[in-house]
């Protein structure tokens, strides 16, 4: 009976966000809704880690990473829709190079936005994974990923747009027609909505059972006759495509992407947002990734330094007095009450 | 150097600690203050830092990383929440500017075609005779004993009536000092910022990962191998590339030696 509860503690959650969401943009609020199409997003990329953290427990320092080859990929297409990019064209860049060419049409931009973070995560999960590498090395390895790839970025201002990134984006848009900011938020709530079942029913299938012993017991699940290796590669790549479509969706909604978006920061922020949500759930994700982005939004802007303070602490006490987050809390709250 | 007081926290208490960072900027911040503010010498600057860093390491030990152990992701993203406050701590005592200290040890002189500064030399004999210190210390001492019993089997030290707690408390108070120690000595050639954190702590773990986690002659090479050999391609082609090779030749290692190159035989 309690299990059936603290189940239903979700399920309200899920279905309370997504009414939010899905009826926020009739307020009115143009400069919000905006905002928070951008926090939708995130979310995307927060289900990416849970899957990969969360439910199975590899800790990604340098989630970004993945994140940043999607928005990359399809920033570049879209700056180079109109002949070669402004910033290509400011360092002396006259041809386009042959991987521009190759991510040209949208479509195929798409694809490589959400192949290639999945590849880069698949080959780094082959390499890694078979050997008996511990979790603390995997956190070690993406820790130091992020920090090459935001130097890569930076350094090439050629082609990539170096420190400032590549900006001035045109939003979404369909075949010459560009979508309205409401048509864009609803285009963007529904992807979300079907990034949240598919993982919904990727973590309740036998797969996601698997992770979830991954993260429990190791050995045990060895010697049940299961390669790990082989699970946590495969996780590791559906989590890296998720976090590319993400990023893929990140450059025209937010308009524009630098290596800040990408780098240790930013993965640093998901990892905060997992653990004061709550792991091992979507719904703690989801959780904790709008409320830290609303209040962040709300507090930063008058009290910069206070408010990030504020959040180390939150870390902090959250790590000891609420292990399973937020949402751990609240089910553990109703629990009690029955 | 950095790394070493790494090797000493995350080799010897198997505590990742992301907190690393912070610990070396409040060494340099120490070295800044007493310095530039004070107008104090440059050598009462070296020991206060490592007062400081290790009173720190010691106030997190005892507050936070003693009350999670055997959990290293909890533990993990708490030093996380702790290197977040201390950066911001600064930066509200401080400001965000970087702030830069005096070259203690002025002029350089020529070897050759190469221009070497006095102070790079003065580091160098330093950090050696530091080393040479923390191996005594870890080898000769009863502390070191200690520290070494607790590392191979905490329960059977525990019985042997080795108080560990304390012992972890002093472990992490001087893998502390240590960091502090190499952020005093980074403060004349680096600036001093509330973020100069971040670009250590990869280094230290790379290094530590380098050179094996318990073994401080592993990580002495080690880090002289990262570094040399990414000043080294850098030559050849160029920083961004040759950290990208490192990088893969890191993650390399770690695939195929994930004890490090010099480990040592555990039983």
């Amino acid at each position: 009976m309690t299990k059936h509860w603290s189940l239903r503690v979700n399920r309200v959650l899920d279905l309370a966000i997504f009414l939010i969401l899905g009826f926020f943009p009739l307020a009115g609020l143009s400069f919000y809704t905006q905002l928070i199409e951008k926090y939708m997003v995130f979310l995307i990329f927060a289900w990416s880690l849970d899957i990969l953290w969360g439910y199975t427990g590899l800790m990604d320092l340098g989630h970004a990473v993945l994140f940043g080859m999607g928005g990359y990929t399809m920033a570049l297409c879209l700056s180079a829709q109109g002949g070669i990019p402004e910033f290509m064209e400011r360092c002396g860049v006259t041809v386009p190079p042959f991987w521009l060419k190759a991510i040209m049409n949208p479509f195929a931009a798409v694809l490589v936005g959400i192949l290639l973070p999945a590849l880069l995560a698949w080959l780094l999960g082959r390499f890694l994974f078979t050997s008996r590498v511990g979790g603390v090395f995997f956190s070690v390895i993406t820790l130091a990923l992020a920090q090459v790839f935001t130097l890569f970025l930076q350094s090439q201002q050629k082609y990539m747009g170096g420190f400032n990134g590549i900006g001035g984006l045109p939003g979404l848009s369909f075949f010459g027609h560009s979508l309205s900011l409401m048509e864009s938020y609803y285009f963007v709530f529904c992807v979300v909505f079907l990034v949240f079942a598919f993982c919904r029913v990727l973590m309740a299938s036998r797969f996601g059972l698997v992770l979830r012993s991954v993260r429990e017991n190791e050995t045990r699940l060895e010697f049940l006759g299961y390669d790990q290796a082989k699970f946590k590669t495969a996780v590791f790549a559906v989590s890296g495509a998720l976090a590319g479509l993400a990023g893929v969706l990140y450059a025209p909604v937010n308009g524009m992407i630098a290596p800040n978006d990408v780098g240790i920061e930013f993965s640093t922020t998901a990892i905060v947002w997992l653990a004061i949500g709550g792991r091992g759930n979507l719904t703690g994700a989801a959780l904790g990734s709008l409320l830290i982005n609303v209040l962040g939004n709300a507090l930063s802007e008058q009290f910069g330094a206070f408010w990030q303070l504020l959040l180390g602490i939150v870390i902090i006490v959250v790590v000891f007095f609420m292990p399973d987050g937020v949402v751990g809390a609240l089910r553990k709250a109703v629990k009690e009450h029955e | 150097m950095a790394a070493l007081g790494m090797v000493v926290i995350c080799g010897l208490m198997n505590v990742i600690n992301l907190a690393h960072g912070e610990l070396i900027m409040i060494g340099a911040y120490t070295a800044y203050c007493i310095t530039q503010k004070a107008g104090m010498s440059f050598a009462v600057a070296l020991p206060a830092a490592f007062a400081v860093s290790a009173a720190v390491g010691a106030a997190m030990e005892l507050a936070v990383i003693r009350r999670l152990t055997g959990r290293p992701a909890e533990t993990m993203l708490a030093t996380f929440g702790i290197s977040v406050v201390l950066q911001q701590m600064a930066n509200l005592i401080f400001g965000a500017q970087s702030q830069y200290v005096a070259i203690p040890i002025p002029g350089n002189f020529s070897l050759g075609h190469v221009v070497v500064p006095y102070y790079n030399v003065f580091t160098i004999l330093f950090v050696t005779a530091v080393l040479a210190g923390t191996v005594l210390l870890m080898k000769k001492t009863r502390f070191g004993r200690r520290v070494r019993a607790i590392t191979q089997n905490r329960s059977m030290a525990e019985c042997l009536g080795i108080d560990s707690a304390h012992v972890d408390t002093m472990t992490f108070a001087f893998g502390s000092g240590l960091a502090g120690l190499a952020g005093a000595l980074a403060a004349p050639v680096k600036s001093v910022s509330p973020f100069m954190g971040g670009p250590y702590l990869i280094n230290s773990f790379l290094t530590s990962v380098v050179g094996g986690i318990a073994s401080f002659f592993g990580t002495t090479v080690g880090s002289l191998l990262v570094g040399e050999s990414t000043a080294l391609l850098g030559g050849l082609t160029n920083d961004v590339l040759a950290s990208i090779l490192v990088f893969l030749i890191i993650i390399a290692i770690i695939r195929f030696k994930p004890e490090g190159l010099f480990a040592k035989e555990r039983r």
